[in-house]
């Protein structure tokens, strides 16, 4: 068939489509409030306009036909086809049920990897902290003196009055910060674990030891029981969040390194996708730990006995969710 | 690495035409993206400096989403493009030829973290060269590749004048580029459509403007106008 034959044709049923790509598709509410107006191509009809429209563009190559012609078609086609396969729009309750039920499925689903993290940040952590406080002296050659010293400020009991923790700036300033350092390390520390799992790795045994010495030595000087008090509501959430972005990180490295049957490049997605998944639950977890940094842990006249025991149901309940959310849905996987 | 033109094939068995976008137009987009960025920290700061301290805690979550949240939210919400990639043309797209959905994006972009060392991009430098489709490490895992996203111009009818049988048979190909000229030389100027024609002589049998003209002829023929 002659191209202008073909074009007068189906001219129609193209123009048909370009209208309604224009008129219905991307914009979801309004197409909704206009769907008694709408004259043109039916939105049922669409999927099967489409495959029409492919078919004469293979036609259209196939025999030759102008570039004008076959480049105007592919541009249909290329719209058409976004509009198919779009990957559906977030919802809100989509959200919700990953946080509660999702998350704790992927995290259990990734277990390797978590008991991984989790022994290369609370080994060093743990270790070093025994160490000093059993040799104080040791701190120093693990933080210099300035370091030690406005640690020490930070913690100190015979200051009640202070708040717990920070020099005296207000509890909005610190939430910012948290917000920025913590969730940018717990994002690092993910992404770096695609240089083969090293850069998680290396994030989690270095903060493992900070955290291990910052709190040994406080220990050690006998400023122990503020910085047990100010860490005690949000450690559960923050160091939990480190420990399963560390892990994401380590399945992404592991994807790069032993790719198992698949192709590597076809793990690595799968380890991408997974991995940032978690870390959407590492941001929730974050947020959540920076808000109660701010405005609980650094309260500084709340007796110890009800910061400890906030803390430990912190514990337990971020314990059980991990363990136990969505245990009851065996049918879906963890993606939203 | 030399060749960024890609075809993808969809379900339907067409194959999608793609260009793949390099390093440059990328690293300029990324210039235009960090100057806006810097562009509204800088009035956000001096908008919450007059906050004191909690001014400060709130523009630390301005950076915060500036910083990570920026390209994601542009590129999932408004058709893979931030606003440095549409000044650019080009567009983030995933690697079957669909749109991009959050998850890839969020994933590409989390891990520019890898794709900047050692410093300025290196690595993400080193990858896109070796890559075919030019992608640095977020894309390859993310799943994503960035094209050139070229918008057809209207299709421009070749002009009719007569209607010449060719000569001899022509194969495919050369039915296509005979018509492409036809349709495309009416925007060139007249000394370029005469040294373009001038290629088809043994064809034409003529050089200058009678070997446009004829040109012309051939293509409406082929066309189908009689």
């Amino acid at each position: 068939m002659r191209q202008e034959d073909f074009v007068r044709r189906h001219q129609d049923e193209w123009l048909a489509f370009e209208a309604w790509l224009d008129g219905r598709a991307g914009r979801a509410r309004e197409a909704r409030r206009a769907r008694r107006t709408w004259r043109g191509l039916p939105d049922a009809d669409m999927p099967m306009q489409y495959r029409r429209l492919c078919q004469q563009l293979a036609l259209a190559r196939r025999r030759g036909y102008s570039p004008m012609v076959t480049g105007r078609l592919q541009d249909l086609m290329q719209r058409g086809h976004g509009e198919l396969y779009r990957t559906p729009s977030p919802r809100w309750r989509r959200a919700a049920e990953f946080l509660i039920a999702g998350f704790p499925r992927l995290v259990r689903a990734e277990r390797g990897c978590m008991l991984a993290a989790f022994v290369l940040f609370w080994v060093p952590a743990v270790a070093i902290f025994i160490a000093i406080v059993r040799q104080p002296e040791l701190s120093s050659s693990l933080f210099d003196q300035s370091m030690l010293a406005s640690f020490e400020s930070m913690y100190d009991p015979d200051s009640p009055i202070r708040k717990l923790g920070r020099e005296s700036d207000s509890d909005i300033a610190a939430f910012g910060g948290y917000i920025w350092n913590n969730i940018s390390i717990g994002f690092k520390t993910f992404a770096s674990g695609l240089l083969a799992g090293i850069g998680s790795v290396l994030v989690l045994v270095f903060n493992g030891i900070m955290i291990g010495g910052v709190a040994g030595h406080l220990q050690a000087v006998g400023h122990g029981d503020p910085f047990w008090r100010f860490v005690a509501g949000h450690s559960a959430p923050e160091l939990t969040a480190v420990v399963i972005a560390g892990g994401a990180g380590l399945r992404l490295g592991l994807s790069l390194v032993a790719p198992g049957r698949q192709r590597r490049i076809d793990s690595l997605v799968e380890g991408g996708r997974r991995g940032a998944l978690l870390c959407m639950g590492v941001l929730a977890m974050l947020v959540f730990a920076a808000f109660v940094e701010a405005f609980w842990s650094s309260i500084g006249w709340m007796p110890a006995w009800i910061k400890y025991s906030v803390g430990g149901a912190l514990w337990c309940l971020i314990g059980a969710w991990l363990l136990l959310g969505g245990r009851n849905r065996v049918h879906e996987d963890a993606a939203p | 690495m030399l060749d960024t033109y890609r075809e993808v094939v969809t379900p339907e068995g067409v194959s999608l035409h793609l260009s793949a976008a390099g390093p440059v137009p990328r690293a300029l987009a990324w210039i235009i993206d960090f100057l806006i960025r810097a562009v509204v920290l800088l009035g956000m700061l001096m908008v919450l400096g007059l906050l004191g301290p909690s001014g400060a805690g709130y523009f630390a979550v301005v950076m915060f989403l500036v910083y990570w949240f920026y390209p994601v939210l542009f590129e999932a919400m408004w058709d893979g493009r931030t606003p440095g990639k549409r000044a650019l043309g080009l567009r983030v797209i995933a690697g079957n030829g669909a749109p991009v959905g959050w998850m890839a994006v969020f994933a590409r972009n989390l891990l520019r973290v890898v794709d900047m060392l050692p410093m300025g991009y290196a690595a993400g430098l080193a990858c896109g060269l070796a890559d075919p489709w030019g992608r640095r490490l977020g894309d390859l895992v993310a799943g994503t590749v960035v094209v050139h996203d070229t918008r057809p111009r209207e299709p421009t009818a070749a002009p009719m004048h007569h209607v010449l049988a060719p000569s001899m048979a022509l194969r495919p190909h050369e039915q296509v580029a005979l018509v492409a000229f036809a349709e495309r030389a009416p925007r060139l100027t007249e000394a370029r459509q005469a040294e373009l024609a001038d290629l088809a002589e043994p064809l034409t049998g003529a050089r200058g403007m009678l070997s446009v003209a004829r040109l012309y002829g051939i293509a409406n023929w082929l066309l189908g106008r009689r």
